[in-house]
C-alpha cells in the first residue's frame, strides 16, 4: 500500500497503474466500517470475537475450572453458578472443556483454511493468468479432488495418515482447495486484460511482480470471503471427524467428540448435548455470518450504497 | 449440442480417472499391508516363506503403476475385491447396502428440493413477510446446524421425550416391512433435507427475484395470466436450471451427510459401511465405497449439465 501511495504521489505513468490498482482496495479501517455497517458482518464478527475470545481464555489458563480434572462427586451436575453449563461423566466442567475443545477447533481450522487458502489462491491466479495448459491442469486437478465429497476425501486421508492435530488440519484443507482455485481464477480471467494490469507489462515488469502487486491485491476481497467460509467449514468438518473417532486422540479436547459421549447420556443430562452442540453452531454461524458480512463490505455489486 | 455433451462425457471420464488415482495414492499411503490389515497381531508369527507366499497373492512389492492398473481394470470389470475384515465380496456387500442411502438419499433431496423452493418462491415473492423469514431461518439452521448435532438432538429428544425411536429396531427393508422402514428412513431423510434446503433456498430466491422484474413476467401479468400460472410456467420454469445444478451440487453434500447421518440413525447403508471399514483398515471396502461415492456425484453432475442444456432452448445455438 505504502509503496503504491508514494507511486501515486510521484505521478507519471504509474500513477494510472496505482488508481487501477488500488480501485477495489481500501484500508482496514475501511473495511472494518463497511462490515460493521453489513448486519452479518456485525453479527459475525460479534460471534467470532467470543468464539476467539472463549479459546484464547482456556490458553491462558483462565477458565474457570480445570477441564481436565475429573471429580467423582460433581458426576452429571446440571447447570449451576459453579458450573455454567454442568458436568460431565466424568465430572469434568462442560463449560472449560468447550473453551479447550474451541481452541483444538479453531487451531485445525486455521491450519486447513492456511493451506486451502495459499495453494487455492496461488492456483485460482496461475490458472487464470497464465493460460492454456497449466491452466487446463490445474482445473482438472481441482476438478478431481472437488469430486470427492470433502468429508469422504478427508475421512480417507485420516485414515490413511493416522489421527491427529496436524492430520486432522491437512485432510480437511484439501478438500477445499478447489474452491479457493475457482473463486479466485473468475476475476484473475477479468483482471488479465484490465488496462492497469497491461500497463504494468508494458512497463516491463516481471510477472511474478505483475501477479504479487496488481493482481493478487485485488483478489483479496473474494479471497477474505472465502477464508471466512473455509473456517467455518474447517470447524463443521473437525466436528464431524472427531464425533465418528476420527479427531486428534484423547485427552485431546474436541467438541465432536462431546457431542458423541452425549448421545447414550442426553436422555439423563440434556447438558451435555446442548453446550457443545451450541458451541459448534455458534462458531459455524459466527464464520458465515462473517463471510456474508465480507462479501457485501467487498463486492460493489451488493454493497449498500 | 451432441458435441458439447460428448466434451462434458469426456471430461467427466478424466475427472473419474483422476479420482481414482488420488484415492489409489491415499490408500498407499495407509500404514502397514494387505497381510497386517487380515491377520493384525498375528502377521508377526508368519514364517518368511508364508510371508512371500502372501505377498504373492495380495500383489505386494509389484510396482504400484501395475497395482493400479490391475485394481482399475477389475473394478471396470465389477470385481471390487474381498472385505479384508468379513472375507466377503465387496461387491455383494455394497449391492446389500447401496438401497438404503438411495433411499435416504432420494428422500433427502426430495425434502430438500421441496422445502427449498417453496420458500425460496415465498420468499422471492414477498420478501420481508413472515413466510420469507421463516425461510431464512430455516436456511440459517440448514446452514449452521451440522448433520450430526441436529440428528443427535432429533435422536434424543424423540427417545426420551416420546419414547419413539423407529432406528432402535433392526433395519426394515423398503419392501419386507414398509411402513417401518419408511420411519426409519424419514428422520434422518428430513435432518439431511433440510441441510441442502438452504442452499437451494438461496438460490431459488435469488433467481426468481431476478426473473420477477423482467418484462415478459410483468407482460405476463399485465395480460391477466393468472398468479398461480405466472409463478408455475414463467417464474419456476426459468429458475429450473439453476435450481437443478445447486441441487446437484447439493448432492455431493448429502453423499457426505449420508455418511455420518447413517452412523447416528443406524441404518446400515454405504456410509456406515465406510466408517467401519475406516476404523478397520479395510482398504478394498473404503476404496470401492469412495469411488462409487464419486462416481455417482461426478455423474450427476453431468446429468444435471446435460439436462440444463436439454430444458434451456438458448443453449442449442451454441
Amino acid at each position: 500500500m505504502s509503496s503504491l501511495q508514494q507511486r501515486e504521489a510521484a505521478g507519471g505513468p504509474q500513477r494510472e497503474l496505482a488508481v487501477g490498482a488500488s480501485a477495489h482496495r481500501r484500508s482496514k479501517a475501511q473495511l472494518l466500517r463497511a462490515l460493521w455497517i453489513s448486519k452479518s458482518g456485525r453479527a459475525g464478527l460479534i460471534l467470532v470475537s467470543l468464539v476467539v475470545l472463549g479459546a484464547l481464555v482456556s490458553v491462558a489458563g483462565l477458565s474457570p475450572h480445570n477441564p481436565q480434572a475429573q471429580s467423582t462427586s460433581q458426576v452429571l451436575k446440571g447447570p449451576s453458578l459453579n458450573h455454567l453449563l454442568g458436568t460431565d461423566q466424568f465430572g469434568r466442567d462442560i463449560f472449560s472443556l468447550i473453551l479447550e475443545a474451541m481452541g483444538v477447533s479453531l487451531e485445525i481450522a486455521c491450519i486447513a483454511t492456511l493451506i486451502a487458502g495459499v495453494l487455492g489462491t496461488l492456483g485460482g491466479i496461475a490458472a487464470g493468468y497464465l493460460g492454456g495448459f497449466a491452466s487446463t491442469v490445474i482445473l482438472r486437478a481441482a476438478d478431481v479432488i472437488f469430486a470427492i465429497p470433502a468429508i469422504l476425501l478427508a475421512l480417507a486421508i485420516v485414515a490413511a495418515l493416522g489421527p491427529g492435530i496436524m492430520n486432522s488440519a491437512l485432510a480437511i484443507g484439501i478438500g477445499y482447495i478447489p474452491i479457493f482455485v475457482r473463486v479466485v481464477r473468475a476475476p484473475v480471467l477479468s483482471l488479465r486484460s484490465a488496462d492497469f494490469v497491461g500497463a504494468a507489462r508494458v512497463l516491463g515488469f516481471s510477472r511474478s511482480r505483475v501477479l504479487l502487486h496488481h493482481i493478487l491485491p485485488n483478489v483479496y476481497g473474494v479471497v477474505a470471503v472465502q477464508v471466512s467460509l473455509a473456517l467455518a467449514w474447517g470447524i463443521l468438518a473437525e466436528a464431524s471427524l472427531s464425533f465418528l473417532g476420527l479427531g486428534p486422540p484423547p485427552p485431546t479436547a474436541s467438541l465432536g467428540e462431546m457431542v458423541y459421549s452425549a448421545t447414550s447420556l442426553s436422555g439423563i443430562a440434556w447438558w451435555t448435548l446442548a453446550g457443545p452442540s451450541a458451541a459448534i453452531v455458534l462458531a459455524v454461524l459466527g464464520f458465515n455470518l462473517l463471510g456474508d458480512g465480507f462479501r457485501d463490505a467487498t463486492d460493489p455489486r451488493t454493497r449498500r450504497s | 449440442m451432441l458435441v458439447a455433451i460428448a466434451r462434458r462425457l469426456l471430461s467427466t471420464l478424466i475427472t473419474l480417472f483422476g479420482v481414482a488415482v488420488v484415492i489409489f495414492v491415499i490408500l498407499r499411503l495407509l500404514p502397514g499391508n494387505a497381510i497386517t490389515a487380515s491377520l493384525g497381531v498375528s502377521a508377526g508369527l508368519l514364517s518368511h516363506a508364508q510371508i512371500t507366499q502372501l505377498d504373492h497373492f495380495y500383489g505386494i512389492g509389484e510396482s504400484p503403476v501395475s497395482q493400479f492398473t490391475s485394481w482399475l481394470g477389475a473394478t471396470l470389470t465389477g470385481n471390487l475385491g474381498v472385505s479384508l475384515s468379513s472375507q466377503k465380496p465387496v461387491a455383494g456387500m455394497i449391492a446389500q447396502a447401496l438401497p438404503v442411502t438411495l433411499e435416504l438419499g432420494i428422500m433427502a433431496l426430495a425434502i430438500g428440493v421441496l422445502l427449498g423452493v417453496f420458500f425460496g418462491v415465498a420468499g422471492a415473492l414477498r420478501p420481508g413477510h413472515i413466510g420469507d423469514l421463516a425461510g431464512q431461518a430455516l436456511a440459517l439452521v440448514g446452514l449452521a446446524v451440522p448433520s450430526f448435532v441436529l440428528g443427535t438432538a432429533l435422536v434424543t429428544f424423540m427417545s426420551s421425550t416420546f419414547h419413539y425411536f423407529p432406528s432402535s429396531e433392526s433395519y426394515a427393508g423398503l419392501f419386507a416391512n414398509t411402513w417401518l422402514n419408511l420411519q426409519q428412513i424419514f428422520f434422518p431423510a428430513c435432518v439431511l433435507g433440510v441441510g441442502i434446503a438452504a442452499a437451494i433456498m438461496r438460490t431459488t430466491r435469488a433467481a426468481v427475484l431476478e426473473i420477477n422484474t423482467q418484462n415478459f413476467v410483468r407482460t405476463a401479468r399485465g395480460k391477466g395470466v393468472s398468479e398461480r400460472a405466472v409463478v408455475w410456467r414463467h417464474l419456476l420454469l426459468n429458475a429450473l436450471v439453476p435450481i437443478v445444478t445447486m441441487s446437484g451440487i447439493q448432492l455431493g453434500y448429502l453423499l457426505g451427510g449420508t455418511v455420518i447421518i447413517e452412523e447416528i440413525f443406524v441404518l446400515p447403508g454405504l456410509g456406515r459401511m465406510l466408517v467401519t471399514a475406516i476404523n478397520n483398515r479395510d482398504f478394498p471396502v473404503v476404496q470401492s465405497v469412495t469411488m462409487l461415492f464419486a462416481a455417482g456425484f461426478v455423474v450427476i453432475n453431468m446429468l444435471t449439465d446435460v439436462f440444463s442444456a436439454v430444458i434451456d432452448p438458448r443453449s442449442k445455438d451454441r
